[in-house]
Order: C-alpha cells, then sequence, then structure tokens
C-alpha cells in the first residue's frame, strides 16, 4: 500500500481568516480569486538533456528534463514511439515528502500530468517511428520537485510542456540494414499544441485557482482541468473528499480555459525568449 | 569599560587565540576558540561566544512558546512549537491532579489547530519538551495575525528590556506576543497589523546590522503605508524564516 | 602521447591544477531547513537539509546523539542515457560514503534523539559529483544552523596519460587511468572521504593527496564567501555595532 502523505495542521485562526478574507474575494496574501503567483520559466537548464525546464510558480519550483533515446515500439502500436511522464516528489520539497516508494499523492501528480500531455497530442507519437515495428524514438520527460508550496499539478505541466518545446533531437537516418544513424543536425520536436491545466481549490463555497501550500492544507476540494489551444478541455481530476456543485465545477470550465490562454502566453514567451539565448 | 571585539564567523573558523571562558557556540582547542556555527562572534574581558544566525529551537525551561495543537489522546495534547520535537500538554496540568480521562471532554478545552501560547515546563535531554498553560497570559488565542521567524531573531525583536517590542507597538497601536520559538501574534487595527509586519521583516533581515532600533523607529514614523503584506512573511512554513 | 594531456594542457584547455568553473549559492529552497546550490564543470547539483526532527521510525532513534542519513540521487535527466528513476547500487554506495564523509563535522552529540537529513539531488552530471555532493552538502548544513566543528569540501584527483591532475571532467574519468575522490575538513586539516578507483604508484598516489587539498581549499573559500554573501552581505564588516 503505498504511504499517504503527512498532513500540515493549519490554525484555526488562520482558517478563519481565510474564510473572511476569501468570503470577500482576496486571500491572505493579497491574491485575487482568480489571480495566480507570479510564473517563471527558464528553459534548456539541463545541458546534457535534450530538453529542460525550471519552474517556478510562487515559491513552488521544480526542474524538467527531457531525453530522446531510440527504443523499441509497443506490439500493439508498431509505428508510434514512446512518451513516458514520470513525476518525483523529492524529498527535498517539504518536510512531508519522505524518501522511499512514491506516495498515493505522488503516483496521482505523476499520472495527471502525463494525462495532459497524452491527451492534447501536443506530441504526434506517429511522427516519432523510425522503422515501423522496430524502432522508434521514446521520449522520456522527467520531473524533479524541489520546492513545494502548493499547486504542483500546473507546476509540473508547465515544466513539461516548456521543456518539450524547446527539445532539440538528433536527425535520423536509417541505413539499408536497420542500423540507426545519428546526424549531426539538430531539429526541434514537433509540438503541434500547449496544454496548459489549472488547478482550483474550494474553500468553504468559494472556488479560487493556484492554492499556495496553506491553502492546500486547509481546502476541501480541487478541481483540474486541463485545456488545448483551441479551448477544448483534454483532461480533469478532482480532489479531495468534500463535493462541488454543478454551478461550481461550470465556473471552474469557463475559467480554466481563460487562465489557460493566460498562461500558455507565459509559456510561449519564455520559450521564444530562451530559445534566443542559446 | 571593556571592549567588545565582534567578527563574522562560519562553522569551524577560528575566531581568536588567547584567554576566554568559552560560551555559546564556540569550541576550545588549547588557547584558540573556533566558532561551531553562522554567526557574529562577540567577545570581550572574559568569556567569547557566536550569536547564531540561522538554526532551530531548542527549549529551555520556562521560555515563553507558541504553537498549534495538533493532536488529542485521553491524556493530553501534542503541540507543535516549531522545534525539532513537538511538545506534550498533560491533560492533568490542565485540569488538576484529580482528572479523569473518563469524565472530562479534552476537545472542549482544546481542539486540533488551535493556538495557545505557553510556557516550557520541562525539557532536558531524555524526553520531549513539556508545557503548561497554567499562569497569567497562557492559553487559548481565538484571534490574531501570525507570523514566523528565525528562533535567532528573537532576542532583537524582543530587545533589551523590551525596548524593541515596544518601540514596534507604540508605533502601531498593536499589541505583539512573542514566542521564543519565533511565532508571533499582533493583535490590533489593520493598519498597524501591516505596519508591524514591516517592522517585523525589517528586524529579521538586519538582525546583525547597527542602529537596528532607529531604522525600525524611522520605518514606523514615515506616513508610508507601504504594500500590504502577507501575515506569513512571504512564504514561510513550519517556522522557518524568511531565509 | 595520449590525447587527454598534451605538453601539461588538458583536452579542455586547463592545467593540472585548475578547477573547472564554479559556482556556489546558499539558501535557494523555501521548504528546506538548509539548503544550497553547485555548479562545478556541467555538474549541477542541489542539497537540502531537514533537520533536526523527531526520528521516523521509531526504532532507530539514537539516545544520546542525531541519526544522520543521506540519500543522493540523481535526476533521470541527469546523464548521458536516461536513468531510471529508482535508487541505483552505485548511487547507495555512494550515499552512504558521502554520510561518513559529512558525519565528522556535525556535532551529532548535540542532538539526541533526533535525525538529520541530507539529500542531494544531481540535476546533470559530470564526473566529480560525490565531492562536490559532499561540499554542497555541508554548506546546507551550515545554512541550517547546525552545529559543526568544521565544514567539509571535496575534490577529485585523478590519472589521465599517466599524469595526476586535479578535478577531473567526465571524459577524463571515462578515459583516464585513475580516479581519487578526496574530501576533507579544511581547517582541521582531516580527510573525510577517500576512494580510489584505477592504477597509481605512490607516488602518484601522495601527488594526487598534494592536489586534491588544493581542489579541497578552493571549495572552502568558495563555500565561504557563499555563506557569506547570504548571511553578511547588507553590512560593511568594519562597522561597529552599537545596538
Amino acid at each position: 500500500m503505498p504511504a499517504v502523505k503527512k498532513s500540515y495542521i493549519v490554525e484555526e485562526v488562520r482558517k478563519l481568516q481565510m474564510n473572511e478574507q476569501i468570503s470577500k474575494g482576496k486571500r491572505l496574501d493579497g491574491r485575487g480569486l482568480l489571480d495566480y503567483r507570479p510564473i517563471k520559466i527558464e528553459t534548456n537548464v539541463i545541458e546534457k538533456a535534450n530538453g529542460s525546464a525550471r519552474v517556478f510558480i510562487g515559491n513552488s519550483q521544480v526542474v524538467a528534463g527531457i531525453k530522446v533515446q531510440i527504443g523499441t515500439p509497443f506490439p500493439d502500436t508498431p509505428d508510434k514511439g514512446l512518451l513516458i511522464v514520470n513525476t518525483e516528489l523529492l524529498p527535498l520539497s517539504s518536510a512531508q515528502a519522505e524518501p522511499g516508494p512514491p506516495s498515493e499523492d505522488a503516483i496521482e501528480l505523476s499520472r495527471v500530468v502525463d494525462r495532459g500531455v497524452r491527451e492534447s497530442k501536443m506530441v504526434d507519437l506517429s511522427t516519432l517511428a523510425i522503422i515501423p515495428g522496430k524502432k522508434v524514438r521514446a521520449i522520456f520527460a522527467d520531473v524533479a520537485v524541489l520546492n513545494d508550496d502548493g499547486n504542483l499539478i500546473d507546476t509540473v505541466s508547465c515544466a513539461v510542456v516548456s521543456a518539450l518545446l524547446s527539445t532539440k533531437i538528433p536527425k535520423l537516418e536509417a541505413s539499408d540494414d536497420d542500423e540507426i544513424i545519428e546526424k549531426e543536425t539538430m531539429v526541434s520536436l514537433t509540438v503541434s499544441d500547449i496544454p496548459v491545466p489549472t488547478t482550483f481549490a474550494k474553500i468553504g463555497e468559494s472556488m479560487f485557482v493556484d492554492p499556495d501550500f496553506e491553502e492546500e492544507s486547509a481546502m476541501d476540494a480541487r478541481l483540474t482541468l486541463t485545456t488545448t489551444k483551441s479551448g477544448a478541455i483534454c483532461a480533469g481530476q478532482k480532489g479531495l473528499p468534500s463535493g462541488l456543485t454543478i454551478e461550481q465545477v461550470k465556473h471552474v470550465a469557463a475559467n480554466s480555459v481563460i487562465k489557460g490562454e493566460e498562461i500558455r502566453k507565459i509559456i510561449k514567451k519564455a520559450v521564444s525568449e530562451n530559445g534566443k539565448k542559446t | 569599560m571593556s571592549e567588545v571585539k565582534r567578527k563574522y564567523v562560519i562553522p569551524g573558523e577560528l575566531i581568536v587565540e588567547g584567554k576566554y571562558r568559552p560560551d555559546a557556540n564556540v569550541i576550545q582547542r588549547d588557547d584558540k576558540f573556533y566558532s561551531t556555527r553562522i554567526g557574529m562572534a562577540e567577545y570581550g574581558y572574559e568569556s567569547i561566544r557566536v550569536i547564531p544566525l540561522s538554526g532551530p529551537y531548542i527549549p529551555r525551561i520556562d521560555d515563553l512558546v507558541i504553537g498549534t495543537v495538533i493532536n488529542s489522546s485521553a491524556f493530553g495534547w501534542d503541540v507543535n512549537i516549531s522545534s525539532i520535537f513537538s511538545a506534550y500538554l498533560p491533560a492533568a496540568s490542565v485540569y488538576g491532579r484529580d482528572y479523569n480521562p473518563g469524565q472530562e471532554s479534552l476537545s472542549d478545552m482544546l481542539r486540533i489547530g488551535d493556538l495557545i501560547v505557553a510556557q516550557i515546563a520541562a525539557f532536558d535531554r531524555t524526553r520531549d519538551p513539556l508545557i503548561s498553560i497554567n499562569g497569567q497570559g497562557l492559553g487559548k488565542i481565538p484571534n490574531g495575525d501570525i507570523v514566523k521567524i528565525s528562533t535567532t531573531k528573537v532576542p532583537r525583536l524582543i530587545g533589551k528590556k523590551g525596548a524593541m517590542i515596544k518601540t514596534i507597538e507604540a508605533g502601531t497601536g498593536c499589541r505583539l506576543t512573542i514566542g521564543q520559538n519565533g511565532v508571533i501574534v499582533i493583535v490590533g487595527p489593520r493598519d498597524g497589523i501591516n505596519r508591524s509586519l514591516g517592522a517585523i521583516k525589517l528586524v529579521e533581515e538586519d538582525a546583525h546590522m547597527a542602529d537596528l532600533t532607529q531604522k525600525v523607529q524611522n520605518l514606523l514614523s514615515s506616513n508610508n503605508d507601504g504594500e500590504e503584506l502577507n501575515s506569513k512573511n512571504n512564504g514561510e512554513e513550519n517556522g522557518k524564516s524568511n531565509k | 602521447m595520449g590525447n587527454l594531456i598534451n605538453k601539461g594542457i588538458r583536452a579542455d584547455g586547463r592545467k593540472i591544477d585548475e578547477l573547472r568553473p564554479y559556482k556556489l549559492e546558499v539558501g535557494i529552497l523555501k521548504n528546506a531547513d538548509g539548503s544550497a546550490y553547485i555548479e562545478l564543470g556541467k555538474n549541477k547539483i542541489i542539497a537540502a537539509v531537514y533537520g533536526p526532527k523527531e526520528v521516523h521510525p521509531k526504532h532507530m532513534v539514537q539516545p544520546d546523539k542525531c541519526v544522520l542519513r543521506c540519500r543522493y540521487h540523481m535526476s533521470a535527466f541527469s546523464t548521458d542515457t536516461r536513468k531510471n528513476p529508482a535508487p541505483s547500487r552505485r548511487e547507495i554506495e555512494i550515499s552512504k560514503v558521502i554520510r561518513e564523509a559529512l558525519e565528522p563535522a556535525v556535532l551529532v552529540e548535540e542532538y539526541p534523539r533526533t535525525a538529520i537529513d541530507v539529500y542531494l539531488e544531481v540535476l546533470e552530471s559530470d564526473g566529480g559529483s560525490r565531492c562536490a555532493g559532499i561540499t554542497v552538502g555541508a554548506l546546507a548544513l551550515a545554512d541550517a544552523g547546525i552545529n559543526m566543528l568544521d565544514l567539509v569540501s571535496g575534490c577529485a584527483a585523478g590519472k589521465i596519460d599517466d599524469t595526476m591532475v586535479l578535478d577531473l571532467s567526465d571524459n577524463e574519468d571515462k578515459e583516464g587511468e585513475g580516479d581519487m575522490p578526496i574530501a576533507m575538513m579544511p581547517v582541521l586539516n582531516q580527510i573525510t572521504l577517500m576512494q580510489i578507483d584505477g592504477n597509481i604508484t605512490q607516488e602518484e598516489f601522495n601527488k594526487g593527496i598534494e592536489l586534491a587539498t588544493i581542489g579541497c581549499n578552493a571549495m572552502y573559500e568558495a563555500q565561504r564567501k557563499a555563506l557569506m554573501d547570504k548571511y553578511f552581505k547588507k553590512d560593511d564588516l568594519n562597522k561597529e555595532q552599537k545596538d
């Protein structure tokens, strides 16, 4: 059985203040209900990786690295490449995170991020086949969570997406006897979408975006929706035991598209600016 | 008047050679004195010590601490005092020696999440700290803004004979309760609370510098309200300071 | 003549006693009690310290001192070929030798019944990561305010084309004939980590120690500067405290 994360007890006095402020449309750090903390993205931070990104949302900090290698395809999809997304909730990240096998929270985080990337089809896996049935490209997207100050789903996803957008892979040639030759030329990985999850938390009857560590420890429920460039919803996950009304869910859906687009702009800007530097 | 010499030091660094009595965070080898922490070494006529700039809160008997109830059992409460160990508040100390776990309901008195100001009743190398809320001014804190700073900065925040805390209270119209463990509760008008937060932040950042009282007075007497500050002081958690 | 070193100049342009470019920073993680970051060549390693804190599982508690635990881990994207995130035997051995290199510097008897956890994450690996890990781990321990006898600094010497050199790069490690990672407590002048991998003569061994000492001292200066920058940057060290 995977471990359940140790919980952090928020003072009742703080919870009362939180409730009071939120019912007036503000949070304890002065943000509005639809405000994200400052988002900072740097790409190409790991030289040995094909692509990489370091992302801060407030004080939450993660590093994503992309390694693209040659692999064999799955038997039921012989002409599709592989995409493996994995997130490590490192013991560095908080006093509650511990070394050892991943907790159920860590596994959920990893899988929710993977779904958002995969279902958006941002990378067309059929473009990764080299010799169909025998050799395909395998993309490994790994994320190291360095500091947990809440809302890791959005932070980790931003990092994976930004890293994929700045990934460069060598041109490949297949010889007559199925040998793969890596050429000197590097090309950008073909990426056709920019999925962005936005996570909302519920305290009392109010929904607000981007909970920090303390708000996460106090929240009753969480809903994440991942939206694509076209405004479609490609992944979603509700968390924690408390229920959500249909109005609340629709409110999140409508705002996910808006907030998703705002963050998409930040990602695009960061990737193009960093791209010019290297 | 003895001349007190000061020097910034890191762990393992030689402070001075001579004849002194080693005090806090100092190790002696022959006639040489070395620091064991990052901090300000101070030596004068007799003793030598290092005032640390970071490090955990280690409870001392009679210290005032502010903590949060995190667990309750039949016989008492566990309280997070932002220290190495969590503290234990025995029900018997609150209800008296006739305390019978079957009859009293602990949650009537204190529940998980309650904020309390307590005193360290016992602590040594062999046991977790024991706290007591019997005494004037101790007990549950019903409201207030909570700030957490490093325990190493608390002496500066209080000041000589309370000079610094009095300056802040006078300049903001607020009442501050300061735990030795670095947890502070501020009660007062919202405007005053924001100004207190600014003053606390200044003390925390400049604790090792000169003219601190003057700087704080200047900050508070200026009519500039400044930006609205978060009670948790830009992302502190679990008693860790804004490093 | 081999292709790793030619007329005293190495493939990357360095002399035999020259380190790769490096950079150290303290206090880069908000949640950890202490943290630090190092770049050495392409190595990028981050260290986080949590503690002193209560020991879990309880059966590991020591009544008279703290339990120091260390986890050296390489991120999946840190190496040329993607690495499986699960800890390998190599990482487990390195975790052990790093712990044993840091422990002599920690005043463990001052924290009975506690644990201190040191987490090292190699975000990018480029040869010499265990020595760099020790350097950054010691910094994080100091940042956490843990009482230490001394810092610990690490640097590897090695043999390439029959020549002893300082601070092997990844390529030199792979192509060379010997690798000697060393760490020491710089003020006490004691070696706390030594491993040897290769084929070296007695004379080369002595030369290796000499070179590694140069490297460790350079790392110590960098550690000192990083701590000073974080803790004492704002103040003029010569100004006298009046408060």
